[in-house]
């Protein structure tokens, strides 16, 4: 519409050329862009600077040397701060503690998680009430599960010693031996995340007509293959929000352990980059130094959605 | 090739207040390769029954057995039949290939080149070849039904079982694939079992009908005995569109008389329906004769309410112009031309009229059905001569 009229009043006023101006205008104040102007600005400067400001201003921090209470000084920007940071080994200890929590609890919530939606889709009965009861953890703070676990894995007097101690093992030191707290802390995100992904699941399951499981049971498929072959690859978008929601959870998971011990230095063991990051800002006072961290942070977080939406982007779906 | 019989095949739900019985105490005979089709309104059981033979559901009594093997305990793998769903039931994320070979993957030893082999096989015939690497969200309605027929046709299946096909499709598509898969049907000989709510489905497809009411067996019969031979009230209704008229009428006498007309019978037919005195006289519209008004006997004068075109035939509604006005449908020749308001005579020849009990819904009386007219072979009859 706006072309046609443009060709229209520029046939007509050749060597006129304000008036060709003024329609320009008034056509540019009447289109789209103009006119949805009001709507779309406001989220997109909110949005703008809160994310995307606060991730710049955080890299520019990230190329000072900025410590202590003083001013960061922006006139000498190098790259310093990232050369220290990898060659620091206590980066890589977190790297790693980060990247086994990542993949350790989000696979074996979604697993997890899966499983349990498939046997509460397959007609158990009081399914309300069953999905409440796995859903329950996910409403409670991080600071009232990080408690409630750490009485759990008490050595003395916890209720998992008391578990396993029917089956003769333990008494084993959860929280203090190096080698299970991590485990220890996995098992208890795993608990309190397992019930969002079951919900997610069977909510994919249940957008799945019934006639997918006979036509596969026509078939002649059994109830296993049925699953793996026909029902599960049909769960794929429901996964992949799971997964990105449930990462994203793991590696804030800054919050359930500084619950849980209740201070910035955490048992080496379950040291994470995101915990090492607010140790070295707010304790140390290193702002540039854990502004690079951060920044390491968060490029790790965008390798790991980057796949994904990569594969959504091959969808059509983004 | 397989004959399937059902013997007694009942099956009941759970439901608020003790069972539902969805079909009752059916039994029905398939012969090898025959083209049955089970219709019937909405919950009259033809799904339920269909999906008992696919062993989707299990009877709760009777028996279901293919070439004299009981099936209804076996699993749907062991029973070698094959089913195409109302909604094609593909699964979205595999592509057509993968679609049509998942059958054969799950339910036999053969080796993927066999199975692939046999998948391109089926798909050029049924014209889908290009299709094969697609998936079914890039496919239209038409296609997709194809690939749902191929899905089945793949398997070589003894039974072939359909649950109305057809239903998602558009008029002029539908009218295309019914043609073609009785095409399908015939080339494969495979026993099939049609399940479809459509009366015109049943009547132009199949080599005997199945009509359902209410979980029970109304009336098995090739179309032509279905359509002039009905066994009671409502199978006389079901078959055949536009419905057959019926009027309530008692018998005095010779006379069959209702509110709006009184009909006189010949002596032969008073013989027939001598035992029952309340009868429903049931007449297809196109057995109804409009003349101008001649007095003659049996003729009633009667109003034209609306006339549909339908180009080859004009359906003509009208009423009595005596009682309280009953409306009935008549189809005539679409080059006769009937203006609403006028008044004309309509006639019901007596060999085309069916009496049921008004009771029971029987059938006391049904037309005078000669033998079809065979038309004769062009080439035969030139070469007799």
């Amino acid at each position: 519409m706006a072309g046609s009229q443009d060709t229209a009043t520029g046939s007509r006023t050749i060597g006129g050329g304000e008036t060709d101006w003024r329609t320009r205008v008034e056509t540019f104040s009447k289109s789209d862009f103009v006119r949805s102007f009001p709507y779309w600005f406001v989220p997109f400067s909110l949005v703008g600077m809160g994310v995307y400001g606060g991730i710049g201003w955080n890299t520019v921090i990230s190329l000072t040397d900025y410590e202590g209470f003083d001013r960061p000084d922006y006139t000498n920007l190098d790259f310093s701060m990232y050369a220290q940071a990898l060659s620091d080994p206590w980066v890589y200890l977190t790297a790693k503690n980060t990247l086994v929590l990542l993949i350790a609890f989000t696979t074996i919530t979604l697993v997890l998680g899966l499983l349990l939606s498939i046997l509460l889709d397959r007609g158990i009965r009081y399914k309300e009430k069953i999905q409440t009861i796995y859903l329950l953890p996910m409403a409670l703070s991080f600071v009232v599960t990080a408690q409630f676990w750490l009485w759990m894995y008490n050595v003395n007097n916890g209720l998992v010693n008391a578990v396993v101690g029917v089956f003769g093992l333990g008494p084993f030191n959860w929280i203090g031996n190096p080698d299970l707290v991590l485990g220890a802390v996995i098992f208890a995100l795993i608990w309190q995340y397992s019930g969002y992904a079951m919900v997610v699941f069977l909510a994919g399951l249940q957008a799945i007509p019934d006639d997918q499981f006979e036509a596969a049971h026509i078939d002649g498929a059994g109830v296993f293959k049925t699953y793996w072959r026909v029902i599960i690859p049909q769960l794929k978008s429901s996964s992949v929000s799971a997964a990105v929601v449930l990462m994203v959870f793991a590696l804030k998971a800054f919050t359930f352990l500084y619950a849980m011990f209740g201070q910035y230095r955490v048992p080496k063991a379950t040291d994470i980059l995101a915990t090492l990051m607010v140790r070295e800002a707010f304790m140390l006072q290193h702002w540039a130094y854990a502004a690079a961290i951060g920044t390491i942070l968060l490029v790790m977080a965008l390798a790991v959605v980057a796949p994904y939406l990569w594969y959504q982007y091959g969808q059509g779906s983004l | 090739m397989a004959s399937l019989s059902l013997v007694d095949a009942t099956k009941e739900f759970d439901g608020d207040g003790g069972g539902i019985v969805a079909v009752d105490h059916l039994d029905l005979d398939i012969q090898d390769g025959e083209f049955l089709v089970l219709v019937g309104p909405s919950g009259c059981g033809k799904s339920t029954t269909l999906r008992m033979v696919a062993g989707l559901e299990s009877p709760t009594s009777g028996e279901i057995a293919i070439d004299e093997e009981v099936i209804h305990d076996q699993t749907p793998q062991e029973r070698d039949i094959a089913m195409v769903f109302q909604s094609y039931a593909l699964y979205p994320h595999m592509t057509v290939r993968r679609n049509m070979a998942f059958g054969l993957e799950e339910s036999t030893d053969q080796s993927a080149d066999e199975i692939d082999e046999r998948v391109t096989e089926v798909a050029e015939t049924l014209d889908i070849g290009e299709l094969l690497d697609r998936k079914p969200g890039a496919l239209s309605g038409g296609q997709q039904q194809r690939v749902a027929l191929g899905r089945a046709i793949v398997r070589d299946p003894k039974v072939f079982l359909l649950d109305e096909p057809l239903s998602n499709l558009d008029a002029k598509l539908r009218a295309e694939m019914r043609t073609e898969l009785q095409r399908l049907q015939e080339e494969l000989g495979v026993t099939t079992v049609y399940v479809t709510h459509d009366q015109t489905e049943a009547m132009t497809m199949s080599d005997r009908i199945a009509i359902l009411d209410g979980g029970k067996l109304q009336q098995v019969g090739t179309p032509m005995q279905c359509y002039h031979e009905p066994a009671n009230l409502f199978v006389a209704g079901f078959i055949g569109e536009p419905s057959m008229n019926f009027f309530d009428v008692s018998l005095d006498g010779r006379t069959l008389v209702s509110e709006e007309f009184e009909y006189t019978l010949s002596e032969e037919t008073v013989t027939e329906v001598e035992a029952s005195t309340d009868l429903v006289l049931g007449i297809r519209p196109e057995d109804v004769e409009i003349a101008a008004e001649s007095g003659e006997e049996n003729q009633f004068r009667a109003v034209v309410d609306v006339v549909e075109p339908h180009g080859n035939e004009n359906a003509v509604h009208l009423h009595f112009a005596e009682g309280d006005g009953r409306t009935f449908t008549v189809t005539i020749g679409g080059m006769r031309r009937l203006d609403g308001g006028q008044t004309v005579g309509v006639r019901f020849p007596e060999n085309a009229i069916h009496l049921f009990d008004a009771e029971t819904g029987e059938t006391v009386r049904n037309r005078v059905f000669e033998e079809v007219e065979q038309v004769e072979q062009l080439g035969t009859s030139s070469a007799a001569r």
